[in-house]
């Protein structure tokens, strides 16, 4: 186990605390996050795929009222972006702050103490919306009155990772710089998003700052972590350094001063002059650059190391993510266009967008993560079975593609049977056979879901077993041949 | 054995300063038009309202973000730009090797 | 920290943030600190809706049960839970609330969204919806009667049988009849657009507001006006004259 002491001499200068031989990193906490993260990505998404089968009319339990499949809607987002993607952030945090830092986190009790607040906020959530008392915001349909509790523990997060973050005294890597912009956003983006319109702001500016929350929530608390994992995770994987330091930092630049104002385009229709929503293009035109300087960076990291994406699946999962990133990013740039508004909104167009960023992109990032970390955290050898491993890939990747498409030409259509004033039922029938596909794809993408949770249950058994007559060594992450 | 500091290549600086360029100069710009508008909104009667709120928090955030690109600054972390991607990987094998973890193969 | 100037940057930077988060509670509650906004109360004040005092007739024994009287007060009873459960109930998740300017959504539900409509207590926060599965519902009031929603509640696919929406059962009591719950959301429904010019019932009455309603006489039944038939194709016409 890497103790402070051992790095402390070998980097002195550095700013290291050199007082303890505790480990640097408590491993056990990242493993407790992340296994928290994977119970409720299962429930998350069989909430999701429940709520699909209403939509085909064959909903199992819709005389139950704790069963609505209106509630478990509220499930399936609140359980994806507070249980799955805040927790597995939490635990990858913790891993990483304290390795690329030299320091530990504030306090290892508090670290443990959020461990235990923040299920018990995500668990009074799902209790909450399950028995009606949900918020109208959202992605923040946390009921009001966890809201101040939910605020007060991302301030504690923030103050438990600054603390070994601003003591780095020598140049910083980028991944520190994304994750002290992140730590200063997410705690105010949360207070704008789930106060201002609660308490202060009504009407119809309530719903402007609610299309900020929603854009800021992505941009301003995921899309930062999200990078700057990324941008430890990629290097250490192929042990080789990022093609240029020097453009990640433009890029991080770039969207610390240009991207929170850009969330501003939710402000169409308001009272904003018409003729000037057009200077958004060219806003929105710098953001796209932002991201190819960090698709640049990565692709070229990857060039001489292509066959990582072949023999490493963790590197599969952040480059299909990256792509995957790209692609919303470019949808984006189409979607403010108010062309576009007139069909898209309110289809399924917008769902479809919705799965890609945060299931495509940093959901892959975070399975990615755990591919690499958790046969490590659970000191196991490997995983119990990498072919298992592979089939969550694949049933993950294809059942998230066909689904974004599948949505897409839903959106399409539903928008124009709207505008063509078609009967209202008529867009129902026209999209049965789309959401037929759609529960097919979840249907997928939870038993890809399913392999992975096994995997990690006999990885873990398995360990158990051997524990007792082997030491163990040498985790390999997930390096193995790819056998699909 | 630490991970082997190349020379960076014209090719990349130079990708570098366009790339720097091309953010720059349109983030610039739109953000200057942004600001119009928002001035512009400013002076209709419901609009003025709900643009304060984003634009004040907007310039105090960009404000302590300068702020910490000045105690970068003063810090010298811009210095030699391309190390800490260097350092962070030695940094990172060392922790490795404590924990039994063998960097020698690929 | 202090004396360095890296030491000042960070604390002015740590500053600003921490102004942010001031300026960001403050200037709002300046701002909208004197914002018309209308409670629950002056909403009902507004006057009731027919179809509140059509429930309240047609199933007297239950609506005095959770309801008591008709008055002004029983109503905003009624329309605050109504809310309460289309809030909790993720109606807000397949229905809009929200009209936009474009895509023929005017002539479909009759009269664009505008600013006004959006300033009372039901729309904090604002219910513009996300997704629409369902049709949009700020100008439903008065468009069905009550015994169609209470079949669709009940179960949609028995008035629209390609409906996705879900059963509601529990708006219900074990004999059929609506419970307080379904009262509630039917009254908060059957509202919503009534303060609009296209609303059917006040459409030959001019104001754009429903002016108060007087207390229903002895034995009052709901009319409809024998003018202009309530149907689709009057809407249109409604928006015409309105748009003219």
């Amino acid at each position: 186990m890497a103790k402070a002491t051992a790095i402390a001499a070998g980097n002195a200068g550095t700013g290291r605390i050199v007082d303890t031989d505790r480990p640097l990193v408590d491993e056990k906490l990242v493993l407790c996050f992340f296994i928290a993260s994977l119970s409720y990505v299962l429930i998350a998404m069989l909430a999701g795929l429940l709520f699909s089968l209403q939509f085909l009319q064959i909903y199992p339990f819709a005389n139950s009222e704790f069963f609505s499949p209106g509630r478990w809607r509220f499930v399936h987002t609140q359980g994806v972006a507070y249980g799955f993607i805040a927790n597995a952030f939490l635990g990858a945090l913790h891993w990483a702050v304290p390795r690329l830092t030299g320091n530990r986190v504030l306090s290892d009790k508090l670290s443990w103490f959020i461990l235990f607040a923040w299920q018990a906020i995500v668990l009074a959530t799902v209790v909450g919306v399950l028995s009606g008392e949900a918020q109208a915001l959202e992605w923040g349909e946390t009921p009001v009155w966890i809201d101040p509790v939910a605020q007060l523990g991302l301030i504690l997060v923030a103050i438990n990772f600054l603390t070994p973050i601003l003591k780095v005294k020598g140049p910083m890597y980028v991944t520190l710089w994304y994750l002290i912009a992140a730590f200063i956003w997410t705690p105010l983006v949360y207070a704008m998003g789930n106060f201002l319109p609660e308490y202060v702001i009504g009407g119809s500016a309530a719903g402007a700052i609610g299309g900020l929350f929603i854009h800021d929530l992505v941009g301003l608390f995921v899309t930062p972590i999200g990078w700057g994992l990324m941008y430890y995770f990629v290097p250490i994987i192929l042990k080789k350094p990022i093609w240029s330091h020097g453009l990640s930092l433009v890029g991080f630049w770039g969207l610390a001063f240009f991207y929170p104002l850009n969330g501003i385009h939710h402000f169409l229709y308001s009272p904003i002059p018409m003729f000037l929503q057009y200077g958004a293009v060219i806003s929105t035109i710098a953001v796209e650059l932002v991201v190819t300087t960090v698709i640049v960076n990565f692709f070229g990291t990857l060039v001489g190391r292509g066959d990582a994406l072949r023999t490493n699946l963790s590197i599969r999962w952040f480059y299909i993510g990256m792509v995957f990133y790209f692609t919303t990013c470019l949808q984006c740039a189409f979607q403010v266009t108010l062309t576009f508004q007139k069909v898209i909104h309110f289809t399924d167009w917008v769902v479809g967008h919705a799965h890609l960023v945060m299931f495509g992109v940093f959901g892959f990032w975070i399975l990615g993560m755990m591919t690499h970390l958790l046969p490590r955290l659970m000191k196991a050898r490997d995983w119990y079975c990498n072919r298992w491993n592979h089939w969550h890939f694949w049933l993950s990747g294809i059942g998230l593609f066909v689904m974004f498409i599948d949505l897409m030409i839903a959106g399409l259509i539903q928008g124009f049977a709207w505008r063509d004033l078609a009967p209202w039922e008529d867009s129902l029938t026209f999209s049965t056979p789309f959401w037929k596909l759609r529960t097919l794809t979840g249907i997928a993408i939870v038993v890809g879901q399913c392999f992975f949770l096994m995997n990690v249950y006999m990885t873990w058994k398995h360990m158990r077993g051997a524990a007792s007559t082997t030491p163990m060594p040498t985790p390999t992450g997930g390096g193995e041949p790819a056998i699909a | 054995m630490a991970i082997i500091r190349r020379v960076e290549s014209r090719a990349k600086r130079i990708t570098l300063w366009v790339m720097g360029l091309l953010i720059i100069v349109p983030g610039a710009y739109g953000f200057a038009e942004k600001m119009r508008q928002f001035i512009l909104t400013l002076n209709t009667e419901e609009g003025a309202g709900f643009t304060i709120i984003p634009i004040a928090n907007y310039f105090l955030i960009a404000g302590g973000m300068a702020c910490l690109f000045g105690w970068a600054m003063c810090n010298g972390m811009f210095g030699n730009v391309e190390e800490p991607k260097y350092t962070m990987l030695d940094h990172e094998r060392e922790l490795d090797e404590q924990d039994g973890v063998d960097w020698s193969k690929q | 920290m202090f004396e360095t100037r890296a030491g000042i940057f960070l604390i002015a930077g740590f500053g600003f943030f921490i102004l942010a988060f001031i300026v960001m509670a403050w200037v709002p509650i300046a701002i909208y600190q004197g914002e018309p906004e209308l409670s629950v109360k002056e909403l009902a004040e507004q006057g009731l809706t027919h179809e509140f005092i059509d429930l309240a007739e047609r199933y007297p024994k239950q609506f005095k049960e959770h309801y008591g009287d008709v008055s002004e007060e029983s109503f905003a009873a009624a329309l605050k839970l109504g809310h309460k459960i289309y809030v909790g109930e993720a109606c807000w998740h397949c229905h809009s609330q929200q009209i936009r300017p474009v895509s023929n959504e005017g002539r479909r539900w009759g009269g664009e969204s505008y600013a006004e409509e959006y300033q009372n207590e039901f729309q904090r926060p604002v219910l513009f919806g996300t997704r629409r599965v369902g049709p949009d519902l700020i100008r439903e009031g008065g468009r069905k009667s009550n015994d169609w929603h209470i079949a669709h509640f009940y179960k949609p696919t028995s008035v629209v049988p390609v409906s996705v929406m879900p059963r509601y059962p529990w708006f219900f009591d074990s004999d059929g009849y609506p419970n307080k719950k379904g009262f509630a959301i039917i009254t908060y429904v059957q509202w919503l657009g009534s303060w609009h010019k296209n609303y059917p019932y006040w459409y030959n009455r001019g104001p754009a507001l429903p002016t108060k309603t007087p207390e229903p006489p002895p034995g009052f039944e709901p009319t409809v006006d024998d003018e202009k038939p309530k149907t689709g194709v009057a809407m249109s016409d409604a928006e015409t004259n309105a748009g003219a």
